[in-house]
């Protein structure tokens, strides 16, 4: 019995550890976005440029991909399934609102926390382990300012950008798969798809994906402080980064879908 | 003496009654010491034995649990922000695997503090960085990476970049772990350079007596998160300590002495 108290109270614990470590991660990282730019303590901008480039630009040609595949994919399985109540000319309808609203944030966000969020934990988990985090403090040059900032400006920025991309691409390849193979009219799916936008749904996939890049940022950069040890730990904590990442997207999207349909 | 020798205090660093613990473990218990300006100061002591910890509370990159680390003046651990980042740009720090940022060339790697923290032309820091790289014996390597450099090429491009702001006073982390000894010896020779030429402060810490013979000014010797002597390397040789003489002749520890002693090691106390 008390094994299992000191299991849950450990737990407990170790759960406001982790809550108040993160707080001081994002507090330390809004300073030196928001505070001390003004107080001429210098913006990497140059480094957030990087980071742009290297998160969303080169990520762009992947995510287009899987984002035309999936778009048809959707038009194909919505396609079969409509029909079956004589609802086939709904299918644009259905592809552009579930790409805006959940499909494309959600894919977008998970591909750039394969690529992105792992490498910032694999990159600020070996300058820990190889004492470089270290070196930077004893030299005078604060780790959040110089390694998470440009990461979180760029991820930030990257995030909303590429989802944009990302749902355009969907919608062509819904688009491209009802038109060639299904055979639907051209004109007519393009007027059913204008029809379908809405500023709505397209505000609420971007509003996610701006809290899906703070997250793939701060728990890819905090996995990495959190490494200590060896090689054999910077992979265990990448793994554990994307995972942990992966879930928290999830978690942030059920809780906006909430939002947005209870509001 | 050096140009520092000039200010009134002639220490640099005082510490006072440090106490350091990790959990519940005591790592360092009332470490008292002062590094005089312009000497080489040794911190020896076997593996355990807090040295790197007590180091790394002098540069201040852990927080002491009690005591006082007075840093030229100011106690380290009552600074601001600002005021830590202005008396971190007076001291370096060689660490013991060299430190490099390994995604820089040793070029960016000498010129980075230099960037950050001066105003000065991409020209005149690239001078400079040949300069410190000219002092340490790597001029021409600007361009390599440091994993194309051998181990004790790198731990010399990380002294460069620890001169590079001209500091005060420079910290060693094992400065000879893993190198062969006439690399060790050439990396001793020019931490003695660095004294007779700039007057620069040195807290070494080290566990290689051969070194310690060549670099120290005053040695102290760490044992169980204590100092069990500190002096000149011929006063803390002639310590009665019996660790100490024990350290100096290199001998082993005594075996566990009885046979019931290491049964008992091996399963726990017996209850009786």
């Amino acid at each position: 019995m008390s094994a299992l108290f000191g299991y849950i109270g450990r737990g407990a614990i170790g759960g406001v550890r982790i809550f108040l470590a993160v707080s001081l991660l994002i507090t330390a990282t809004m300073h030196w976005v928001f505070v001390a730019p003004f107080q001429r303590k210098g913006l990497r901008v140059r480094a957030a440029i990087e980071q742009f480039v290297i998160i969303g630009f080169d990520a762009l040609p992947i995510v287009m991909l899987i984002c035309l595949l999936l778009g048809a994919i959707l038009a194909m399985q919505s396609a079969y399934q409509l029909d079956r109540f004589g609802v086939g000319y709904l299918v644009p309808d259905l592809v552009a609102v579930a790409a805006m609203r959940e499909l494309s944030p959600l894919m977008t966000a998970i591909l750039v926390t394969g690529r992105s969020g792992s490498s910032f934990t694999a990159e600020i988990g070996t300058m820990k382990v190889s004492e470089e985090i270290d070196a930077l403090e004893v030299m005078g040059l604060n780790p959040i300012k110089y390694l998470v900032v440009p990461k979180f400006i760029g991820t930030m920025l990257a995030l909303p950008m590429i989802t944009l991309v990302a749902t355009f691409t969907m919608i062509l390849g819904g688009f491209l798969l009802s038109t060639l193979y299904v055979g639907q009219d051209m004109s007519v799916y393009i007027q059913r798809s204008a029809d379908a936008f809405g500023w709505q749904d397209f505000l609420n996939g971007m509003t996610k994906s701006v809290f899906f890049a703070a997250t793939i940022c701060w728990v890819g950069v905090y996995r990495g402080f959190q490494t200590e040890g060896g090689a054999g730990e910077v992979g265990r904590m990448t793994t554990s980064s994307v995972v942990t990442s992966i879930f928290m997207i999830i978690i942030v999207d059920v809780v906006f879908t909430y939002l947005f349909f209870s509001v | 003496m050096g140009p520092a020798a000039t200010e009134q205090n002639p220490n640099l660093i005082e510490v006072k009654d440090l106490v350091v613990r990790f959990g519940d473990r005591t790592i360092l218990d009332g470490i008292t010491l002062n590094v005089r300006r312009g000497e080489n100061f040794v911190i020896l002591g076997g593996s355990g034995s807090g040295k790197t910890t007590l180091l790394r509370n002098l540069v201040g990159l852990l927080r002491p649990h009690a005591g006082t680390i007075i840093f030229a003046g100011r106690d380290f651990t009552e600074m601001s922000d600002d005021e830590r980042i202005r008396a971190r740009q007076r001291m370096g720090m060689c660490f013991q695997g060299s430190a490099l940022f390994g995604s820089m060339t040793v070029g960016e790697n000498v010129a980075l503090p230099l960037l950050e923290h001066t105003k000065l032309e991409k020209s005149t820091i690239d001078i400079m960085v040949k300069i410190k790289l000219e002092l340490v014996g790597l001029s021409g390597f600007e361009k390599y990476l440091p994993s194309e450099l051998s181990g004790g090429m790198k731990k010399r491009a990380g002294l460069a970049r620890a001169m590079a702001m001209d500091p005060q006073i420079i910290f060693y982390d094992e400065p000879s772990a893993g190198l062969d000894p006439i690399v060790a010896a050439g990396l001793d020779m020019l931490i003695c350079k660095l004294k007779q030429t700039f007057g620069l402060t040195s807290v070494i810490v080290t566990h290689e007596l051969a070194s310690v013979e060549v670099v120290a000014d005053r040695v102290c010797l760490l044992h169980r998160g204590k100092i069990a002597a500190m002096g000149t390397l011929d006063e803390v040789k002639r310590s009665p300590h019996p660790y100490v003489q024990q350290f100096f002749e290199r001998r082993p520890s005594e075996e566990a002495g009885s046979g019931e002693a290491y049964i008992q090691s091996l399963t726990g106390p017996v209850e009786r």
